[in-house]
């Protein structure tokens, strides 16, 4: 029983996750309010990396998962199209796989008016 | 709070280390003293078999989450396009060396005479592994992974002494025996443990950076944490070679009993030590 007290304790520590993220920049920008909702978004990383999954969280509406297309293979800039859904915001939460292997995820933020 | 999937590498990579360490380690004290264990060897040889097994589940299964960790969900644990897309990583590598050298510790127990070399081997290759993905790797300095190999047998060295010392110590059939382990475990411990600590802390310096760290981040508290728990194990240690071990070797009949208990407790320690290193490597950033 202590041991798992013990373990409980060190996992409530844990708090940095899998997420080794590096994305330098999103269009639209993280927080960034706009008039339309684009017809793409994109993505620029630090470094070479793999996209795994993409979904995007309208306020309205259940998640959806963004076809990668022929973007599946290590690069720093992706660029996948969108489905608009009116206004609100939108949450793009992103997977992917660095070339060392570190899984890593983020997310950002848009909001359309 | 980490997510299920974070605490289930967790428990992954935990398995992972016991498995390795345990059964290169039992491998490690049959090798460097066969007399002392020899009463002991049918059980060392099974143990050890079970640990290597469950390194090489444990293996699997971390591959798989790693799986996980690329669409979120259980489904990536089995899509076959995530796997193959780890397998072309250093996460590849690594969970190679992991089968290769579980399967070879195994192999080794069944092979007479030059068998423990084939483990050993076995043994190495595996916590090569260890080198080959993570935050050590990301140092790229050759020699740090070296100073990680280093460690690992240590630990590996003393882990494997904790089971056939406390078996020898509660059969009172075998006191003598376990006098003459505890004895030969302590004097080759006293160079290999500090060794492994010195080890130990260089690689903490180094990932590390800056101490202040060691208090304001999560990879530094949980660091912190080892360390403490460390210096019980050493405390532990302490007591049971300069103690225990004497009152056992004076032929104390309640002695026996006492180091068995000690080294119950210390095997507590070293597995609440195993996993603070476990999310220490699996979920925690470094503070840079």
């Amino acid at each position: 029983m202590k041991i798992l007290t013990m373990f409980a304790l060190m996992t409530a520590l844990a708090t940095g996750a899998f997420a080794h993220s590096s994305v330098d920049n999103t269009t639209p920008e993280n927080g960034a309010t706009i008039a339309e909702v684009p017809s793409e978004i994109s993505f620029n990383f630090g470094n070479d990396i793999r996209l795994t999954r993409v979904e995007m969280i309208h306020q309205d509406h259940p998640s959806v998962r963004l076809d990668l297309g022929d973007q599946t293979r290590f690069d720093r800039v992706f660029t996948l199209p969108l489905q608009g859904m009116g206004e609100g915001t939108y949450r793009i939460e992103w997977r992917g796989l660095g070339m060392d292997g570190h899984a890593m995820q983020g997310e950002f933020s848009f909001t359309v008016e | 709070m980490p997510d299920i999937w974070e605490i289930a590498a967790i428990l992954a990579k935990l398995m992972l280390y016991i498995g390795i360490t345990g059964s290169t380690g039992l491998v490690i004290i049959r090798t460097a003293f066969p007399k002392s264990v020899r009463p002991l060897n049918n059980r060392i040889k099974m143990q050890a078999a079970f640990l290597a097994g469950l390194a090489l589940v444990a293996a699997v299964i971390g591959f798989m989450l790693r799986g996980a960790a690329l669409t979120g969900g259980a489904d990536g644990m089995t899509d076959p396009e995530m796997l193959d897309l780890l397998w072309q990583t250093p996460v590849g590598g690594a969970l190679t060396f992991r089968l290769a050298g579980a399967a070879l510790i195994m192999a080794g127990l069944f092979v007479p005479r030059v068998g423990h070399w084939i483990s050993l081997a076995g043994g190495v290759l595996a916590m090569w592994s260890f080198a080959q993905i993570g935050h050590v790797p990301g140092l790229e300095q050759y020699g740090v992974r070296v100073l990680l190999l280093l460690h690992l047998l240590g630990i590996a060295f003393w882990i494997g002494i904790l089971g056939p010392l406390r078996a020898l110590s509660r059969g009172p059939e075998h006191l003598e025996s376990a006098a003459h382990l505890g004895h030969q475990f302590g004097q080759a411990a006293s160079v290999i443990v500090p060794v492994l600590i010195l080890a130990g802390l260089l690689m903490a310096w180094l990932l590390l950076g800056d101490l202040t760290a060691l208090a304001t981040t999560g990879y530094g508290q949980t660091l912190l944490a080892k360390l403490v728990l460390v210096g019980v194990v050493l405390t532990l240690a302490a007591a049971n070679k300069l103690r225990f071990v004497p009152a056992v070797q004076a032929g104390d009949a309640q002695a026996g009993r006492r180091l068995a208990r000690s080294i119950e407790i210390e095997t507590a320690v070293i597995l609440v030590v195993l996993a603070a290193t476990a999310t220490l490597t699996s979920v925690l950033t470094l503070p840079n």
